[in-house]
């Protein structure tokens, strides 16, 4: 049993995110009457234990402890919860503020330290790229999909395409540059370092 | 010449309401009119004996009394003057807006005399003007034959009213024919809808009242003085209804088949048929979109009935009323693929359903599949298009689908007991009575689950529906060989299309509006205009039936009573007048048109507003009543009286911010005794030349009041807006000026604004 004490505010959190710069959808949040259509089409939720429904209704419990649970990291940014949701609510830009609430607290370097390799890409070409980490994955999951990227610009060829735009080195440099100036730098060494540290530890 | 009219005053003691206040003597001592009277109780028969004594042994022409609040009394008061004019009698509020909210006696009697003078100098520029009665027409158009606009023309009709009921399809009867059973919440169980039906249809056939104008559609409508002349247009049938005998043998012969709409195309039938064995009239009819011409049907019948020729007719109409009975219709599931009701068969809507369990219907009441066996599991989806903001959605609850589902489920559970029927909600509302049939449903054996499903997609010779179980947290794949989908109800095409032909307000959802949702539950913003049944938003049959008799007995209302409007209505002087149509555009209310090439006004509708004298540019229109000199002289008997040192604030309000202020004396609330509140017809009465007038002459701050669902609200807005920007290129102060939104129950949140006004502007003063 919990007891809801007079001096307990649970709607802070949910409006806490309402504040935020990322939430577009107003007061969505309070809006949910927990009909349950976003978990009923999120990928994540048929192939893991995350449940976006649940992700707002601990959320509108004041329940600041999700951004602890490791289950928010499973969601990829498909939209389709934020493209289903009747009453107008976003879980995946709820999602997203969460995200962002733990890792100013610290919690989940270890997540994105998985996609190092992603926020590499910005500086060696400008784009973000798959992280070759997970090529095994993805042909794992999607059959003939390491074949189809080998072959693709014979394929490109063939069907008269042009190779793919790639940006100019001017533009990698300015882009790099920028990401240099705004901190972005600083920040993914900060991820890599404190994993490597952590790693370290373990070693020992 | 007005300044030589004989002006009695009249001072009510309100049995010490008044009296105890504000010092009587002292306001008697101070006033320099023609005849002063006093009494405890004005009001009463003796106080009439007194005001029309005074009024014959004096010789008044101009009557002032000084009591409660013309909202309570003027009525009262307009009587007693008589053999005077009513309209050359004025009120000055010295109960509700000055003994009832001031307790500083000095103050409130120099209050009371201020209010006194600005009544005097008021009534002084009164003309004599007659109160316009209209009567209207008792002949009623009832627009939509289903449920609804049956029961309105009946009971109309029983009440000797003469009523056309228009409909537009071939047959009367509307949706409630086609549903199948129905189910009432005390009685546990469905019956025979088309059995309650009958009844009513043909009692309404017989009636000698009504006029039945099927094939029927209205295409214009004007109004005029409470008259609505109507153009209907009747599209031939090619079947004469005098000769059919309905005996089926042109159908027999004709060879064109296409889908049956009455039965949710879920069938088949020729292109000359009957569309119910019960449809009235008791005739066949050529969809002439798919007769071939073949004359085989001509040839069959031995009645000579048909005639493949036939144009459409118009029928002009003239009512004094009208009810919008126009009905719904149900939410186009293209609209959402997700359940794939447009690629599988066996995706099938409520009312298809209803059409399947259905004894006419295409399956002679057998629930079958499309290939003809009986499902094993049927899912229902609840709340589809309903409760949901996604495009072409509606954000509102379609208020039956939660008991068509039961009712469907338990008719499914009562035949096939071995089918599983599970119903996937956001929230089971069954209110009243309706949580009985609920509880008898689930005891049925009907499934529940929480949950609102994503999406139907196909998996062998099965559906899967992807939902969670949010109770459990869980999230599910239901196999299922049916899945029926609730689909929401919306305004149906024909009521959008009559909206726009009486220009009648509709919700943000499209259905008509009604005056008041809580008090005037079947009245529209255009008088003589009613409406009823899912016209006016989703509801069920018994709803439907209540709110058409409402209907007819409001139609009744109106039609003995006859309407008495307030004379104070614009007029146009035809000499100058140049038909330009001008003012047509500019009123807000639409009570402007063009009739034998000239301007016509409707005093119904004309709220006196003053919008239409602002473009005129030949000044070919006036307000009756004298409007403007009136406002000025109350501004100028306000300030005349002003003391050097005091503040003086003029609120202008019309009726509605009036009877707020009202309501803060009759809580005993208070605020300054700066607050002088001049009540006027229309808030935009309240011309720049009146504020800068005041502002000139001593007011130190004027304050607006307008009631946000007033049509002129955001004129008004945006031209105190333009008075601002102006007195500012004068070297006044704009803070002096305030606009605020007035609403009735909000009497304190109007103390606190005259209070907070009050205060600014003494800051204004002190710097």
């Amino acid at each position: 049993m919990t007891t809801q004490k007079i001096s307990d505010s649970p709607i802070d959190f949910a409006e806490k995110i309402i504040r935020d710069v990322k939430n577009s959808k107003e007061d969505g949040v309070l809006k949910c009457v927990q009909c349950g259509m976003c978990t009923s089409t999120c990928p994540a939720a048929r192939h893991s234990d995350y449940n976006p429904r649940d992700i707002i209704e601990r959320v509108l419990e004041g329940d600041e402890t999700i951004i602890e649970d490791d289950c928010i990291w499973n969601c990829f940014y498909c939209y389709t919860c934020h493209s289903v949701c009747p009453v107008g609510n976003s879980v995946c830009e709820v999602n997203q503020i969460l995200k962002q609430i733990a890792i100013e607290s610290g919690i989940g370097y270890d997540k994105l330290y998985e996609y190092m390799g992603f926020a590499d890409s910005y500086f060696t070409a400008a784009i973000g790229a798959i992280p070759e980490r997970f090529f095994a994955d993805i042909d794992r999951d999607v059959p003939g999909w390491w074949d189809f990227r080998q072959n693709l610009d014979e394929i490109r060829k063939e069907l008269d395409l042009d190779p793919p735009l790639m940006p100019s080195r001017e533009v990698i440099d300015e882009v790099s540059t920028i990401l240099t100036i705004t901190g972005f730098k600083d920040k993914i060494e900060r991820i890599r370092q404190s994993e490597e540290d952590e790693n370290e530890e373990r070693t020992d | 010449m007005r300044d030589d009219l004989k002006v009695g005053v009249f001072l009510c003691e309100c049995g010490g309401n008044i009296s105890d206040i504000i010092d009587l003597d002292k306001v008697r001592e101070e006033l320099d009119v023609d005849f002063i009277g006093q009494f405890e109780n004005l009001c009463s028969l003796n106080g009439r004996k007194i005001i029309r004594d005074a009024i014959f042994d004096h010789d008044l022409d101009r009557v002032v009394v000084a009591a409660c609040s013309p909202i309570s009394h003027e009525k009262t008061f307009q009587d007693y003057v008589k053999p005077l004019n009513p309209y050359l009698m004025d009120m000055a509020n010295i109960r509700e807006q000055c003994s009832w909210v001031h307790d500083d006696h000095d103050l409130a009697t120099q209050k009371a005399l201020t209010l006194i003078n600005a009544s005097i100098e008021k009534v002084k520029q009164s003309d004599a003007v007659d109160p316009i009665y209209c009567q209207t027409p008792e002949e009623v158009a009832v627009i939509g034959g289903g449920i609804a606009g049956m029961n309105a023309a009946l009971s109309l009709a029983k009440q000797g009213t003469k009523v056309t009921l228009i409909e537009q399809s071939p047959s009367i009867g509307g949706h409630m024919a086609k549903i199948g059973k129905v189910f009432s919440p005390v009685k546990i169980a469905e019956e025979c809808g088309m059995c309650l039906l009958n009844p009513i249809l043909n009692e309404l056939v017989w009636n000698e009242n009504i006029e039945v104008l099927t094939n029927t559609k209205v295409i214009e409508a004007e109004r005029r003085a409470g008259t609505y002349n109507l153009i209907l247009e009747k599209s031939p049938r090619y079947v004469d209804t005098e000769r059919c005998i309905a005996c089926g043998k042109c159908a027999e012969a004709c060879e064109v088949e296409v889908p049956n709409d009455w039965n949710d195309n879920l069938s088949m039938r020729k292109a000359i048929y009957r569309p119910f064995g019960q449809s009235y009239p008791e005739a066949y009819v050529i969809d002439m979109d798919n007769c071939t011409k073949c004359s085989n049907c001509v040839k069959a019948c031995t009645m000579k009935a048909i005639k493949l020729r036939g144009r459409a007719e118009r029928i002009p109409l003239q009512v004094g009323s009208v009810v919008v009975a126009t009905g719904h219709k149900l939410f186009d599931m293209e609209k959402r693929p997700e359940y794939g009701y447009t690629r599988y068969d066996d995706v099938i809507t409520q009312s298809e359903l209803g059409r399947i369990t259905g004894v006419n219907g295409p399956t002679k009441g057998k629930l079958l599949k499309s290939n003809g066996e009986v499902p094993k599991r049927v899912v229902m989806i609840q709340c589809v298009g309903s409760r949901d903001e996604k495009p072409d959605g509606h954000r509102y609850c379609s208020k039956i689908c939660c008991t068509v589902a039961l009712k469907n489920a338990n008719i499914i559970k009562h035949k096939y007991p071995d089918t599983d029927v599970l119903i996937c909600y956001t929230d089971v509302r069954t209110p009243g009575m309706f949580e009985k049939y609920y509880k008898h449903t689930q005891e049925n054996e009907v499934r529940f689950l929480r949950g609102r499903p994503g999406e139907v997609v196909r998996k062998g010779d099965n559906f899967i529906v992807r939902t969670e179980d949010t109770l459990k947290g869980e999230f599910v794949e239901i196999e299922a060989d049916m899945v029926v989908l609730s689909t929401a109800m919306e305004p149906s095409e024909g009521t959008k299309e009559i909206a726009e032909i009486l220009n009648v307000g509709i919700t943000e959802d499209g259905f008509i509006k009604e005056s008041h949702p809580k008090i005037k539950p079947v009245a529209t913003d255009v008088q003589g205009i009613f409406v009823c049944g899912t016209a006016h938003e989703p509801k069920d049959i018994t709803d439907s039936i209540m709110q058409a008799t409402a209907a007819a007995a409001k139609v009744n209302e109106y039609n003995y009573g006859g309407v008495e409007i307030e004379p104070f209505i614009a007029e146009i002087d035809t000499e100058k007048c140049i038909v330009c149509g001008d003012c047509i555009n500019r009123c807000k209310y639409k009570s402007m048109s063009i009739q034998n090439d000239q301007i016509y006004i409707d005093p119904m509708s004309c709220t006196g507003c003053g919008k239409c004298l602002v473009g005129c540019k030949q000044r070919a229109i006036t307000v009756n009543g004298n409007i403007d000199e009136k406002i000025l002289s109350t501004i100028k008997g306000v300030l005349s009286k002003k003391r050097p040192g005091q503040r003086m604030i003029l609120v202008f309000l019309d009726n509605i911010g009036y009877t707020a202020a009202d309501n803060i004396g009759v809580n005993r609330l208070s605020y300054p005794e700066s607050i002088h509140i001049i009540k006027v017809i229309s808030v935009n009465r309240v011309t720049p030349k009146h504020i800068h007038y005041a502002l000139d002459n001593g007011a130190d701050g004027v304050f607006i009041g307008e009631f946000p669902g007033d049509l002129m609200y955001d004129e008004v807005e945006r031209k105190i807006q333009r008075v601002k920007d102006r007195i500012v290129e004068m070297g006044q102060n704009p803070d002096r000026i305030t606009f605020s939104k007035v609403y009735i129950p909000y009497f304190s949140g109007l103390a606190r604004k005259f209070t907070e006004f009050d205060a600014e502007i003494s800051q204004l003063d002190g710097k």
